[in-house]
């Protein structure tokens, strides 16, 4: 099975990392680059400070723990969504704009793929994890608004990671799609 | 009965309610301030809550559940 992680900073990265046993070819779409803020949220290490982070995370997997991955240090666009999910198995939204949810999940929906979104509160107190079947992006509050900012709430983030990887796991090994919310004390159901 | 589900600052908690079909999202979110002003949400009371709380909460329904919760715009 293919999976293609859309977006990999915080829950995306978190998220690969819990998935680097299965027995699945792991691949990494991302167009930015890793800044030092992003050490105190997301699953990169010092090393990787200027590196794309698709790239980042493909060489950290490899380096620390011997897992290989494919990375795509690009933008996803109407014009190469074809190209570059066209051979994924299951999508995983960690995007962090409305756009380009909205984007791969008309994809998906058109090309009848399975996609599960995984997506946190701008204050880092709340998130979720839902199939693409009960989930519609919401928008920022405001353009440009400051999300998870100083790490905070990081325990959240590992939490949600987490439960995206299991749901993953959980999808790979028996075709089951679960859902949960998560937030400062709980992983529920949903 | 309808479980209408309430997170806040990061809490969440579950509140059967009996619900006229015909509620919409902004009744749905009047009541949702009265119920946890008043202490009607277990671990949820906050007797000072704004009127405007949860203005710019979704609301998720599905089948007898319903979510009020924060937006999610973010993967990071």
């Amino acid at each position: 099975m293919r999976i293609l992680f859309c977006g990999v900073g915080a829950l995306g990265s978190t998220a690969a990392l819990f998935c680097r046993n299965l027995d699945a070819e792991l691949t990494f779409i991302d167009f930015d680059r890793v800044e030092s803020k992003n050490l105190l949220a997301q699953a990169y290490v010092k090393q990787s400070l200027g590196k794309n982070k698709a790239e980042a995370l493909k060489l950290q997997l490899s380096n620390f723990y011997g897992k290989k991955s494919d990375a795509f240090g690009v933008k996803l666009t109407a014009e190469n969504i074809d190209a570059l999910c066209g051979g994924a198995d299951l999508l995983v939204d960690c995007f962090d704009n409305l756009k380009s949810r909205t984007l791969l999940s008309e994809f998906a929906r058109k090309t009848n793929k399975a996609l599960v979104h995984a997506a946190i509160s701008g204050d880092g107190t709340f998130g979720l994890v839902r199939w693409d079947e009960r989930f519609k992006p919401d928008a920022e509050d405001t353009e440009g608004q400051a999300t998870c900012e100083g790490g905070e709430h990081l325990p959240v983030i590992g939490a949600l990671g987490s439960a995206l990887a299991g749901i993953i796991r959980d999808f790979v090994k028996n075709a089951v799609k679960r859902d949960v919310m998560v937030t400062l004390a709980a992983v529920t159901p949903t | 009965m309808t479980i209408l589900n309430i997170t806040y600052n990061g809490l969440s908690a579950d509140y059967p309610i009996e619900l006229d079909s015909h509620l919409n999202d902004i009744d749905l979110r009047r009541i949702a301030v009265e119920v946890v002003r008043s202490g009607g949400v277990p671990g949820l009371q906050i007797a000072n809550l704004r009127d405007d709380a949860f203005a710019n909460y979704v609301v998720d329904r599905f089948n007898e559940r319903i979510y009020l919760r924060p937006k999610v715009p973010f993967g990071s």
